[in-house]
């Protein structure tokens, strides 16, 4: 090799020197650069059911918070399937997001997670108190502390065929779960459309089964987090479900998963479903005939009350070991206290936590130009009245979250629908799990 | 222009090097040295912290553990899920290994003649085990769909079954432990055809010409002369495809994520739900290494065997 050209140690050399000098360089030419490194605030998402509401967070309002508050904000999105995985994945390497979004209360994670009183408390202070919902979902009161911050959750409407319900004299929907058995009966058998309830190991199913649980006067806990399970209401509630099994249903609801719902709905083939508004909307956009006839009804009455759960509870952490504590709270309380615009953005599937942050919610949902008829989403106008949390009366505690993780409830009734077992050996069963999974977790400390 | 020094120290670090390089005992460990690291590593060291974890109190959202034994067996074992994903996952993997032996077998017999595409055919035996995994089996949950599915819109279309008669492949326990079956077959098939493959043309032309001339039939050569010359690497495939179903999720997570009511669960899938979704991580990871015993005894076996065929 000649003089002229450069071996690579002396390469590396001389490049490393250049960039040294260049760093010194700037920082003699701009003084304080290189102590005043924008701040950087790392978020976590799920991917949004409206896909809409993702470009407007990601694109637009983290863009436009982060230049407001000289910060970088970096938004990553993943399926709901791996939201717990990554949260654990962060837990154990201590490093992760700033702010990490779950879509169901966290009460496992609490001793990783920032206590939100202080957060809780400041929103309080500009826009008035959270719902119920919110605190039961991420408030631990053995321990005291708000593991989460909720800002929003997502209604559980019934969706029902009006055309189909016409037919059978409930042009309106059902408005209790006997109208559903009865009616959905009739419908089956005249137009072979089935209900599609799921009776599956995910989440939709864990939703309707504590629904109907829950208009029964059955519950896995009392308010105070005394295990409930074992009752004849649970009982009642499970031969309930039976008979809407047999006598409205196929074993295609043994199938189901988070999407079954959308699928059944908007391809023609059910004639109802408990689903978020993600059902309509989809059909909205790729079914728009089919979209006229899926109509949303409130909460259906059981024996003892009306009621519905969330359908998803959006639950937001700062991580113990997050870099940007302040940053992470600080953006909580804008988002929150600006909710309005992400209600609009997600197309009304988030509703709330704090009331006041969307004063126009009435309105905007009376008069929707997307729906059909546009007063479509009228009907959730009183959804605070009749959506409750998982764990209902009692909060949404960690023994709570397993039994619902490990789909404690979903094989009881699925089991008793199936035949497979007798609602008291189902019960017995379930009972039996529940007493191990709510020992565990007082062993714990957390309940 | 180097100096005189430099001249002498370069070739002196060369003999340094070299004489390590003449010296089997210190060539041998150096080259799997890399190996090795990996395996402690990447599967040594989580391996031995799940088994920590197994007997600690850990749970998803706590970095402090205490020592509890053997309590996360003693509660997790009695219980009825448990009892099931057990049966469950006997079932799946010995069925699915089964399946996937004899097919193997088949599959890389035939790809040992010459045969017009052949380069083809084997391109698109190996394409499940080249695509992930995952994306591989939501194609599969389309497929066994119970609107959209392929299979039944065509056995309806040439008028084998009904519209109202659709089998649902997910929503019966046999239907759906038999899908997942399936999918694994699917999935397993490649690598274990590759296995025999590579066992079959290492048996020496000339014996099989030897059976031919005494008139041997093609039963005769497959039981009498194929299979004891295979054994080790048959065993190999055979190894690798327990363990693997013994261990993976990914196909049951996907299609019926235990159900329906668990009668496709199996101890790994348990493991997640119970660990990463229910937040008892203690407890997963007891169920999780719960058949790290048997399956440890079986390589163990399958191994001594493997290599006894192979001595003689």
């Amino acid at each position: 090799m000649g003089d002229s050209s450069v071996n690579r140690r002396e390469f590396l050399k001389t490049t490393a020197t250049g960039a040294a000098a260049a760093g010194i360089g700037a920082n003699i030419i701009i003084p304080g650069r290189s102590h005043a490194a924008k701040k950087t605030l790392r978020i976590l998402n799920w991917v949004h059911f409206v896909p809409a509401y993702d470009e407007w967070f990601n694109k637009k309002y983290a863009v436009e918070w982060g230049q407001k508050n000289d910060t970088e904000v970096t938004v990553d999105n993943i399926g709901i399937a791996g939201v717990n995985a990554r949260a654990a994945a962060e837990v154990s390497a201590q490093k992760g997001h700033d702010l990490f979004l779950f879509n169901w209360p966290p009460p496992s994670f609490e001793e990783q997670t920032v206590d939100m009183k202080d957060v809780y408390a400041e929103i309080e202070k500009k826009v008035g108190k959270p719902i119920d919902l919110a605190i039961k979902s991420t408030y631990n009161p053995k321990t005291k502390k708000y593991y989460a911050l909720s800002p929003s959750f997502t209604p559980d409407p019934v969706n029902y065929r009006k055309d189909l319900f016409g037919e059978v004299g409930l042009p309106n929907g059902p408005r209790t779960w006997d109208e559903v058995r009865v009616k959905g009966a009739e419908i089956k058998k005249k137009r072979g459309n089935p209900v599609g309830i799921g009776l599956a190991n995910e989440i939709d199913t864990a939703m309707a089964m504590r629904t109907i649980m829950y208009s029964w006067g059955a519950h896995e806990q009392d308010q105070a987090g005394n295990l409930t399970l074992k009752s004849k209401q649970t009982l009642d509630a499970l031969k309930f479900v039976k008979a809407l099994f047999q006598e409205t249903m196929t074993d295609e609801v043994f199938t189901w998963d988070a999407s079954s719902n959308n699928r059944a709905v908007v391809s023609g083939k059910v004639s109802l479903v408990l689903n978020a508004i993600s059902t309509t909307r989809t059909a909205e956009k790729e079914n728009p005939e089919m979209s006229k006839q899926i109509q949303l009804a409130k909460a259906l009455k059981g024996p003892v009350r009306a009621i519905g759960l969330e359908h998803v509870m959006q639950c937001y952490v700062i991580w113990k070991f997050a870099e940007n504590k302040e940053g992470a709270m600080k953006f909580l309380v804008d988002y929150v206290t600006n909710f309005r615009q992400a209600f609009v953005a997600g197309e009304f599937y988030d509703f709330p936590c704090f009331e006041k942050t969307v004063p126009d919610l009435q309105k905007l949902i009376a008069n929707d130009p997307k729906g059909h008829p546009p007063d479509k989403y009228k009907v959730l106008d009183d959804v605070l009245k009749w959506a409750t949390n998982v764990g209902y009366p009692g909060y949404a505690t960690a023994a709570i979250d397993e039994i619902y993780g490990t789909w404690v409830l979903n094989v009881m009734f699925a089991k008793v629908a199936a035949g497979k077992a007798s609602p008291e050996d189902a019960l017995n069963e379930a009972d039996a799990a529940c007493r191990r999974i709510f020992g565990k977790w007082k062993e714990k400390g957390l309940v | 222009m180097a100096t005189l020094g430099e001249d002498l120290r370069a070739p002196a670090a060369g003999r340094r090097f070299g004489f390590v390089l003449d010296r089997p005992e210190w060539l041998g460990p150096l080259m799997i040295a890399p190996a090795v690291l990996y395996i402690v590593a990447i599967v040594g060291l989580p391996f031995l912290l799940a088994l920590y974890y197994s007997v600690s109190d850990i749970s998803m959202g706590r970095r402090t553990l205490g020592f509890v034994g053997l309590r996360n067996f003693i509660s997790v074992v009695p219980t009825p899920k448990f009892q099931t994903s057990l049966q469950n996952t006997f079932v799946f993997a010995i069925v699915s290994q089964v399946l996937v032996i004899i097919l193997a077998n088949i599959l890389a017999l035939a790809l040992l003649k010459d045969f017009r595409g052949k380069w083809l055919v084997r391109l698109l035996i190996l394409l499940p085990w080249v695509a992930p995994i995952s994306l591989g089996t939501i194609g599969w949950l389309w497929i066994l769909d119970s609107i959209y599915s392929v299979i039944n819109w065509t056995l309806e279309a040439v008028g084998l079954i009904t519209a109202d008669g659709w089998p649902m492949y997910l929503g019966k326990p046999y239907l759906a432990m038999g899908s997942v079956i399936t999918v694994h077959v699917w999935r397993l098939l490649p690598l274990a055809t590759v296995i025999i493959l590579a066992g079959l043309t290492s048996i020496p032309k000339d014996i099989h010409d030897a059976a031919q001339v005494d008139g041997a039939s093609f039963w005769r050569h497959q039981f009498q002369i194929t299979v004891p010359l295979i054994r080790p690497i048959l065993l190999v495939a055979l190894l690798f495809g327990l363990v693997f179903a013994f261990t993976d999720m990914v196909v049951i997570f996907v299609l019926t994520r235990g159900g329906p009511y668990d009668t496709t669960q199996v101890l790994a899938s348990l493991a997640f739900f119970t660990g990463i979704q229910g937040g008892d991580l203690a407890e997963g990871a007891a169920i999780a290494i719960f058949l790290f015993p048997l399956l440890l005894a079986v390589a163990i076996v399958f191994l001594r065997i493997a290599r006894r065929a192979e001595v003689t």
